[in-house]
């Protein structure tokens, strides 16, 4: 068997030179009360892929495999992964020692009932299409079998977009959204009212993963420092704000920018800026009208100035960045460099004359609810005018532009705004499966893919080396920077702020709480 | 007066029919799709298409229809998309909070307007009359949301007596309770009391110019017991009305106040429950507002009655 010691492999990678032994809390107890933007409607990761809910129940409940702080796959509940050498059984070890918040320890069982559950209601079961099944030779061992070889099923499996989080066994059943709450994380549930507040504890029986020293991503060696971690929710930024000015919120998410100059004033504040939370996008549709031209969509995108557009869309807290991943992303490429960012007006009145626009209005499709959105349609815009486009904005709210913009053949827009940002943070792959049918976000006509696009695509699944399936991505992300299926504007920065007495806290896609504690 | 009773709450019947169904057809009218406002930015499309399966999202509009009055006739209100559990359950949970708020902001409202009106109609055309009524002018005015902001900058970012924001229940604490519901109740209630402050006001201008009060000043009687027994009331009536106006007034100005100040009420639930097309949610919830709404004004008929002896006759 070709085995893949996962774990200590990127335990070595990061673990610190100048802290060889295990991470330990410099100080203990405290509350923290954490600000969140969003409702939370239920903790049940399987079946919901908010971010609100990822946001509370990730410190509560941990998988097989997670994501490090680059989003590689790590070993989490496992200590050992094997993969069979022709690809179609992988075999987990457990950790020994873990608990769950009931104090019943983990076994096998536990894990097969969670597949179990997965399988039946899970929002990504999708994931475990290509699984055969799965055993449970004895307490400590759980083995998958693959119906064909997928070389990327342990990208998926340890996706943390709607995590397989391993429950007790007793909880196999439990309904949609109305799963219990116990997990085997460092924190546990003390009291969730949904619209309010979830209150989460610090569980003592935690077993932290030693094929660690730190927090890693999701993963890692994680201790509880803090008594409870309280997540209110506070929709308002300016309540946000103002709690954290108070003290009575020690950490909040998403500071507006009006507030940051007062912030930056305030020694009891630190400011975290969270870098590339998500890709600002737009999408042409390719299914009906002048989107459909090749060269119309090149004037566009040779008309676009990112630095305006981003400026606009975030108030300042942008990178300007090519393609759909991120430059600290091991799959990071800038393929297809020379489609960003031209905003040569020229150009672009060249490439329309050569299209044959006769003046069509064009529907840029956006919404309110999220104004990073609204704010870059409107400069997109204007852009398009400059060069002689009859750009028009139609403003709705978020479910309904989502809808419109996944009708087949649909004629009632022809770009449509969005921001990507779980996929592009999980990795390539998951982040182009926005490019391919069902649902492609270009939308070509009848949801039938570009055949190239699709082949790339193919290969970016099947290679069966991962220089092979990082190639394919950057041909697929040249193809459709070329053909213009996509134009991406740039990389959102989140502001997270925290009192200055929070130490140890540093943003990454959910608030994390292990390891972080409040000196006195 | 029983009989008053089982008319009203007869005639009542007909109002929460018809609620009910133009909550439903509204509901549909709308554009936008449950399940990727309840999958929220970060899914994929096959996630979203996954949940659309899951919730049901794909039967017949009149099969919807006929489903959720089948459910209205067993008394089962549906189950919520956003939360996977009952309307009803989910209802009980926030509602209380948000009558508890709006009772609060009640009392605040009625201390504030009934009393700034009867010292403006005391002390008509004087300073202390305009002060009254500039104030009730401000308080109609000046939005909530803003005033909510103000309050919070001033009594908890500046003083810091007052928490910026979060709930406590009643049971957990009741001066929490206070502290966690004064700021919004009194938001909420200066708006409210302006507008009974005005009504109170020439409410009381009006009787105060009647005989039967000239008559009791001449007989000597105390100018409390004036003000107090014979003009207010006589005043209390149209004061009766608007507090019925006012309580579904707070009840529904309690959502900007609920958002604001982060407290889980019926207010938050509803808006959720729209923004994400929660079918069920919102339309259960509009149907037990409703009742609430309606036994309100009930309660209000039935006190015309208690204070004016000609509406019992009649």
């Amino acid at each position: 068997m070709n085995r893949l010691l996962l774990a200590s492999t990127f335990a070595a990678t990061f673990a610190l030179p100048a802290l060889a032994a295990p991470f330990t809390c410099p100080s203990r107890g405290g509350d923290i009360v954490f600000g969140q933007e969003a409702n939370v409607n239920s903790l049940d990761q399987m079946t919901s892929s908010t971010i609100s809910t990822r946001n509370i129940a990730m410190n509560m409940y941990e998988s097989l495999m997670t994501r490090d702080e680059n989003n590689r796959p790590i070993l989490e509940l496992a200590e050992s992964m094997e993969e069979a050498p022709d690809g179609l059984r992988y075999t987990f070890r457990l950790r020994q020692g873990v608990t769950f918040h009931n104090g019943k320890p983990l076994t096998s069982a536990d894990v097969a009932a969670s597949f179990n559950r997965y399988n039946r209601i899970g929002l990504q079961r999708s994931t475990l299409d290509n699984v055969a099944g799965w055993d449970t030779p004895d307490p400590r061992t759980f083995v998958i079998r693959m119906k064909q070889v997928q070389p990327t099923f342990i990208e998926a499996l340890s996706s943390f977009s709607v995590p397989i989080v391993v429950i007790p066994s007793e909880h196999e059943n439990d309904d949609r959204q109305q799963l219990r709450a116990v997990g085997t994380g460092p924190f546990r549930l003390l009291e969730f009212v949904p619209g309010s507040h979830a209150r989460l504890g610090r569980y003592d029986g935690y077993s932290p993963n030693t094929a660690f020293e730190q927090r890693t991503g999701f993963g890692g060696y994680r201790v509880a420092c803090v008594d409870t971690v309280t997540f209110r929710i506070v929709t308002e930024a300016s309540a946000r704000v103002a709690g954290l000015e108070t003290g009575a919120l020690q950490a909040v998410e998403d500071v507006p920018t009006r507030s940051l100059e007062t912030l930056r004033r305030n020694s009891a504040i630190t400011i975290l800026p969270l870098q590339n939370w998500w890709i600002q996008i737009a999408l042409p549709n390719t299914a009906h009208g002048p989107t459909a031209n090749l060269a119309f969509r090149r004037a566009v995108q040779a008309a676009l100035g990112m630095e305006d557009i981003m400026d606009a869309a975030t108030d300042g807290n942008y990178r300007l960045n090519v393609g759909f991943q991120y430059p600290n992303q091991p799959s990071y490429t800038d393929a297809g460099r020379e489609t960003y960012n031209i905003n040569d007006p020229a150009r672009a009145r060249t490439l329309l004359r050569e299209s044959g626009y006769r003046n069509e209005p064009i529907i840029i499709l956006t919404n309110r609810d999220y104004p990073p959105m609204y704010n870059a349609a409107l400069v997109m815009q204007q852009q398009m005018r400059a060069v002689g486009i009859n750009a028009n904005l139609r403003v709705v709210d978020w479910p309904t532009s989502v809808q419109m913009s996944q009708r087949v053949n649909s004629d009632e827009w022809h770009i449509f705004h969005s921001g990507w940002g779980t996929q592009p943070a999980l990795g390539a792959l998951a982040t182009m499966q926005f490019l391919v049918a069902p649902g492609a976000n270009y939308r070509p006509r009848d949801d039938k893919d570009d055949p190239d696009v699709l082949a790339a695509w193919n290969r970016m699944n099947n290679e069966r080396e991962p220089a092979a399936r990082q190639a394919a991505f950057a041909d697929m992300q040249r193809l459709v920077l070329e053909r213009a299926y996509a134009y991406p504007f740039g990389a959102l920065t989140k502001v997270q702020a925290v009192r200055s007495n929070v130490q140890g806290y540093v943003p990454f896609r959910i608030p994390r709480f292990s390891n972080v504690w409040i000196t006195r | 007066m029983f009989g008053v009773l089982a008319r009203r709450l007869l005639s009542a019947l007909p109002v929460l029919l018809i609620v009910s169904l133009i909550s439903f057809g509204l509901m549909r009218l709308i554009p936008g799709d449950p399940a990727a406002a309840i999958a929220g930015i970060a899914a994929t499309p096959a996630q979203i298409e996954q949940l659309r399966q899951d919730l049901g999202l794909d039967e017949p509009l009149w099969m919807q229809l006929v489903h959720y009055y089948e459910g209205l006739a067993r008394g089962d209100l549906g189950r919520s998309l956003l939360l996977g559990k009952g309307v009803f359950a989910a209802t009980m949970e926030r509602l209380p909070v948000t009558i508890a708020l709006s009772l609060y902001a009640l009392v605040f409202t009625l201390i504030i307007g009934i009393a700034s009106g009867i010292i403006a109609a005391l002390k008509q055309n004087t300073w202390i009359d305009q002060a009254a009524m500039m104030f009730a002018m401000i308080g109609i005015s000046v939005p909530n949301f803003f005033l909510g902001l103000l309050m919070i900058i001033l009594f908890a970012v500046h003083l810091g007596w007052l928490p910026s924001g979060g709930y406590v229940p009643f049971s957990e604490s009741p001066v929490g309770w206070l502290r966690s519901m004064t700021m919004p109740a009194f938001s909420l209630a200066l708006l409210q009391a302006g507008l009974l402050a005005r009504i109170t006001r020439s409410s009381m201008l009006e009787v105060l110019r009647q005989d039967y009060i000239r008559t009791a000043k001449a007989k000597g009687l105390p100018q409390r017991r004036v003000i107090l027994k014979h003009a207010l009331a006589n005043a209390l009536i149209p004061i009766v009305t608007v507090v019925g106006i006012i309580v579904s007034l707070l009840l529904s100005g309690a959502v900007v106040t609920e958002a604001l100040f982060s407290i889980p009420g019926m207010g938050q639930l509803l808006t959720q429950a729209v923004l994400n097309r929660d079918y069920p949610m919102v339309q259960g919830g509009l149907l037990l507002v409703t009742t609430f709404l309606v036994l309100v004004n009930i309660t209000v008929d039935t006190l015309y009655a208690v204070l004016d002896p000609r509406v019992r006759h009649e």
